[in-house]
């Protein structure tokens, strides 16, 4: 059991001592998470409202398709997108295989139902008087729209939240199209991974709380959030 | 000069018909009061009058041009006040303020919305910061109206603004409807229970009875269960123990309306010779209402649990010596009972 109390220490060590390793696995982490998170809300929000807010016909089937794409597992979505951006796969010109973006691309395909489904459903959860009285004060499309976003902004937070957990901890799409580059495309999954596999349970742990607190440290930014709006 | 010219009106919500309306017209700067009961179409027409829905058929013409929803022709002239309203998360400021942002027009934006609460009765240096979570139901209804009164809107359509509020901030509403009107020339519109509305500010009643209109006055509907009676009529005991005939109804149709200027009252003992067509209910004057133009007045007798209410001529009223708590004999020809 010491190894647990090892790794609260090296956690400690490798933060104080600004580790060049760790810090290169942690930018790495909020590179790929952030241009990801970036990419699925600009998306996902505008999609998310447009399967909410209107009714049209395969509606309900598409909602189906989303619902179940939140399930999709992220070692999938890396097979996936190794295969389209390898060497002889349709975008293997790119050259965006082992690069931040592509694992970026990857861990978007995995948040962006996240954030349709969750937007949709608040969409959907919005009061059916936010409509009348949107409209009824002159609000056209486009504002009735970016006024019933901002109504279930909450939602949509909620659903930022939780893609953000989705992304940050993911290994399955790190691991295969980033390919665990040290220095380079090593992400603190990947690193844990890595560790875990040589036996060093420590070090292990120690990634795994530096993971954590950056995860507290989004989430706590967030709540400012909330209560701000 | 008509705001409003209903032709046709055929709405459908999926195979069901929720309103048929032949032609209605309303003057601009005019009141008119909509009542019926729930279900009978008046917040569905609203809903039309503001463009919100169109029309399945028909066409309602505003200001003699046909419109369609969100048109820009419409978008900033006519607003409605729903019976529930909806305030955004936003603070009152925020609420009252929205649609002057969306027009553009941000001038002097503090100064109107102040002007706006104030006109509603609520004081803009405690109210403007609050959040829409802070308020109580009469509260949150008239900061709802004054963010359409900030508009100066050329038609102002109220769905029963007064129904779940105090009797305070009802008069606040109706005081600040009224002076809409007044200031502005806004046509009003507004669906109500409230009698004080009806009698004393509209200029046109229109009843509403599963989605038609009724003809007739203030209609007093009747349902069911009823039994098979003489003459091949059909009656209906009332708790008292009196008797309603009615016709038979055609196919499909449930609820029977009484039809008010076809009704005949006397004190009871002076009833006329009644002929052989012609039945009598004795019922009680509850209420008596002079309306705006000064001659007439809207007499409510209740008979067992039956309101029927009345418009008789002002001398009719005296001659009677009519007074609430005046029994009444009520004389009617079952043929003229209606089936919506």
């Amino acid at each position: 059991m010491d190894f647990i109390q090892e790794g609260f220490t090296q956690a400690y060590t490798l933060l104080r001592s600004l580790d060049p390793a760790t810090y290169s696995a942690i930018s790495s982490t909020l590179r790929a998470s952030g241009l990801a998170m970036a990419a699925s809300l600009l998306l996902g929000i505008p999609l998310g409202y447009l399967l909410g807010y209107f009714d049209f016909r395969f509606k309900k089937q598409i909602r189906i398709i989303v619902d179940t794409l939140l399930a999709l597992p992220t070692v999938f979505i890396g097979l996936v997108i190794y295969a389209l951006l390898s060497r002889n796969g349709p975008f293997g010109e790119a050259g965006l295989l082992f690069t931040i973006p592509g694992i970026a691309i990857g861990q978007t395909l995995l948040s962006l139902p996240i954030i349709i489904a969750l937007t949709a459903t608040a969409v959907e959860a919005a009061d059916r008087n936010l409509h009348i009285t949107l409209m009824s004060l002159g609000a056209n499309s486009r504002k009735i729209a970016a006024s019933t976003l901002w109504e279930v902004r909450l939602g949509i937070l909620a659903a930022a939240v939780t893609a953000t957990g989705r992304v940050l901890t993911e290994v399955g799409i790190s691991l295969m199209v980033g390919g665990n580059i040290k220095w380079h495309t090593r992400t603190i999954t990947t690193a844990i991974a890595l560790e875990t596999s040589k036996g060093e349970f420590g070090m292990g742990i120690a990634l795994g709380l530096v993971l954590l607190l950056i995860a507290l440290t989004v989430n706590i930014s967030l709540a400012g959030l909330r209560r701000r709006i | 000069m008509s705001v409003y010219q209903l032709k046709d009106i055929d709405h459908y919500y999926g195979d069901k018909q929720v309103l048929s309306i032949e032609n209605v017209t309303i003057p601009a700067a005019s009141i008119t009061g909509l009542v019926g009961p729930n279900g009978s179409g008046k917040s569905t027409l609203l809903k039309l009058l503001a463009f919100l829905e169109e029309a399945t058929y028909g066409a309602i013409l505003f200001n003699g041009q046909k419109v369609v929803p969100l048109s820009d022709k419409v978008r900033f002239k006519v607003t409605l006040l729903a019976q529930e309203p909806y305030l955004m998360r936003r603070s009152v400021f925020d609420n009252v303020a929205y649609g002057l942002k969306i027009r553009r027009d941000t001038k002097n934006l503090k100064a109107r919305v102040g002007e706006a609460l104030a006109q509603v009765g609520l004081d803009p240096q405690s109210f403007s910061r609050r959040k829409w979570s802070a308020l109580s139901g009469g509260e949150t209804q008239r900061v709802a109206l004054a963010a359409r009164l900030i508009l100066k809107p050329e038609v102002l359509l109220l769905d029963e603004p007064t129904a779940s509020v105090d009797s305070h901030s009802a008069r606040l509403i109706k005081q600040a409807s009224l002076k809409a009107r007044e200031e502005w020339g806004t046509t009003l519109v507004v669906a109500t229970h409230d009698w004080q509305w009806l009698y004393e500010t509209c200029d046109t009643v229109l009843h509403l009875l599963h989605g038609r209109l009724f003809k007739g006055g203030l209609g007093c509907t009747v349902y069911g269960p009823w039994r098979i009676g003489q003459r091949d009529l059909l009656q209906k005991e009332l708790e008292d123990g009196q008797v309603l005939v009615v016709p038979r109804p055609e196919e499909g149709k449930e609820m029977a309306v009484i039809n008010p200027s076809k009704l005949k009252i006397t004190l009871p003992g002076r009833d006329p010779l009644l002929k052989w067509n012609i039945d009598t209910l004795y019922g009680i004057v509850t209420r008596l209402f002079l309306e705006r133009n000064g001659d007439t007045v809207q007499t409510a007798i209740k008979v067992a649990e039956l309101v029927i209410t009345i418009r008789l001529q002002r001398d009719k009223v005296e001659k009677l010596k009519l007074s609430p708590g005046q029994k009444v004999s009520i004389a009617y020809d079952p043929r003229d009972i209606e089936w919506f």
